[in-house]
């Protein structure tokens, strides 16, 4: 009870030490709160809803014609549909966007055009839309190690892996210092993918297990799966003896996070080594 | 003299008048007593009623009794018997014994998903003879949330079941959807040897005739035979396929019914909880913007997502 009362009387007094804030108009501020509960959503992987809210926002700031919110929205709404696997309709929504005069999201708009190219398979699409997203970004722009990191990407799916090394290099080199874990592990498990295809395994593995070490840091189940995988391919080239430890991995974190097609690839990748995944789906 | 006369003369007065005023505070205290005994119903005449059930859970001692949502008396007494069951008597208004019948049930209800219970008289389909007072009712517990979210879920177990025997018919990769396309795609392989042949033998006239007859009808006997192979498998495919669509139809049907039901019986707030969702955030977000937890709670600023460039980890897995 006594507790009780000192903790009221306290936030009495807190409340009466700051001034009042300055409420915004209400349909900004909804927009907002919209735009910011999607962004926890996303970052949770609830993608399913954090679509939803991202949509809401977007709606929101058109309706209050606040074009850099409307853009920021539809670029979140994208990435929420390349997380998701829906690169189609990705791309369907942001190529009806308007040309952004903004040089930053006009950016970010090309990369993730590239991006679900790349997703898609369609490799001279996304070599020339990067081609153009290297124009516009100098030598220092904040978006350098995403494209050279989708470079690689690029390269690598047109079986140039030492290109893809040199571009996973620079990106990681970018990265440094940035606190961008994220596209840390991305860069990493790159070089590990480019060394691989160029033939040197053994300096793969260290690679592919400092992906995978940032990625289960940041607790991203889909690309802790894709690390244990690569993982295993490389330890079947070098003749590692516990390849098939690597994909059951793989397949038992696909199975919990409910990622069928990882978990296909680790079942026909167990098989193929003659040991029986447990497919518990 | 006259002097004390008149002193005496003024203090009866007095005397009186604080008489009369005692008199009427008396009586006021008396109608005040009075009319809370009328309305606490001291002087209503009511009737005694009873039910046994296994558990006193919800029901309390001056619990409403409801008769079509009209409260018509409460609960005077709950007991626990020598033999583990609860005793509930009630009090119910003389007014409404005529709607009280012989078979009427009792039942325990919620209001709402988190309101307070309350005991509803149900009369029954005899509506020829009432019953007595102090009569003995049956009771029953009207089903909750988790009743019919079991109901639900057994419902849609077979459901479940059924298309997951279609869609593994469908994965066989000897009978179902990868073996038919394999063979068929082992057959229009055969074909485009058959045409690659073909057109390389035209072009070559002359002393290679013969051998391209030779070639030709050989090639004419292997798409004999494939087109025999197809024509046997063509009825077992569309056997197979008829099969899935008869069973696809089969759940469908079940679904639509299972969906019909749930419309009727899942609680009017559930069909809304879209909408008390929205209410809710409104809550919260109003709630934000008032001192003092405004005054905590920072105003949100534009979101910024962390760069992914690969946000499903498919950089190295070309398979």
């Amino acid at each position: 009870m006594r507790a009780k009362s000192i903790f009221l009387a306290a936030l009495i007094l807190a409340g009466c030490a700051g001034a009042p804030k300055p409420a915004g108009p209400p349909r900004l501020h909804a927009a907002l709160e919209a735009e910011n509960d999607g962004a926890k959503r996303y970052a949770r992987g609830d993608f399913g809803m954090a679509e939803r809210r991202f949509d809401e926002a977007m709606r929101l700031y058109a309706s209050i014609d606040d074009a850099p919110g409307r853009t920021r929205n539809r670029l979140h709404l994208a990435r929420t549909r390349l997380a998701q696997g829906r690169d189609e309709a990705a791309l369907d929504l942001l190529n009806a966007a308007p040309p952004d005069a903004e040089p930053g999201p006009a950016l970010d708009t090309l990369l993730l055009k590239a991006q679900a190219q790349l997703a898609l398979g369609r490799d001279a699409d996304a070599q020339q839309i990067l081609a153009a997203a290297t124009g516009r970004c100098g030598a220092a722009c904040p978006q350098a190690a995403s494209l050279n990191l989708l470079q690689a990407r690029a390269a690598l799916a047109g079986k140039r892996p030492q290109d893809a090394l040199a571009h996973a290099e620079a990106a990681l080199k970018l990265l440094r210092d940035t606190g961008e874990a994220v596209e840390t592990g991305n860069a990493w498990r790159m070089i590990a993918a480019a060394r691989f295809a160029a033939g040197d395994a053994a300096g793969a593995l260290p690679a592919a297990e400092t992906a995978l070490d940032i990625d289960r840091r940041l607790a991203l189940p889909e690309k802790i799966a894709g690390d244990w995988l690569l993982i295993g391919d490389i330890r079947r080239k070098v003749g590692a003896g516990d390849t098939a430890a690597a994909y059951q991995r793989a397949l038992e974190v696909a199975n919990a996070a409910h990622l069928s097609g990882i978990a296909g690839i680790a079942t026909q990748a167990l098989a193929g080594l003659g040991t029986a995944g447990s497919t518990s789906r | 003299m006259s002097l004390l006369t008149q002193y005496d003369a003024d203090a009866e007065a007095l005397r009186r008048g604080i008489r009369r005023f005692l008199l009427f505070a008396v009586l006021a205290m008396l109608a005040v007593a009075a009319a809370i005994a009328i309305r606490q119903g001291v002087f209503r005449q009511t009737t005694g009623y009873s039910f046994v059930t296994n558990s006193a859970q919800d029901i309390v001692k001056g619990q409403a009794v409801r008769i079509a949502g009209f409260r018509v008396g409460s609960v005077s007494e709950v007991s626990l018997k020598d033999d583990g069951h609860v005793a509930v008597n009630m009090e119910i208004d003389a007014d409404y014994m005529r709607f009280i019948t012989h078979d009427a049930r009792v039942e325990l209800r919620k209001e709402g998903l988190v309101g307070s219970a309350t005991l509803e008289i149900m009369p029954g389909a005899d509506q020829s003879r009432l019953a007595p007072a102090q009569a003995r009712l049956a009771f029953s517990r009207a089903d909750g949330l988790a009743a019919l979210a079991n109901q639900v879920r057994d419902e849609f177990i077979p459901i479940l079941k059924d298309i997951k025997t279609i869609t593994g018919t469908l994965a066989d990769a000897e009978k179902g959807l990868p073996g038919t396309l394999a063979r068929v795609r082992e057959s229009a392989d055969a074909l485009n040897v058959l045409l690659a042949t073909s057109n390389r033998q035209v072009e070559g006239i002359g002393g290679t005739a013969i051998r391209l007859m030779g070639n030709t009808e050989k090639s004419i006997s292997y798409l004999g035979q494939t087109l025999e192979t197809t024509n046997q498998r063509l009825p077992g495919m569309l056997d197979r396929t008829q099969q899935i669509l008869d069973r696809t139809q089969q759940v469908l049907d079940h679904a639509e019914k299972i969906a019909a039901e749930a419309e009727a019986s899942v609680p009017p707030i559930l069909r809304d909880g879209s909408a008390a969702a929205a209410d809710a955030r409104e809550i919260v977000s109003g709630a934000k913007q008032t001192w003092p937890i405004s005054s905590f709670v920072g105003a949100p600023a534009p979101a910024m997502l962390k760069p992914d460039s690969d946000p499903r980890g498919e950089a190295g897995r070309a398979r």
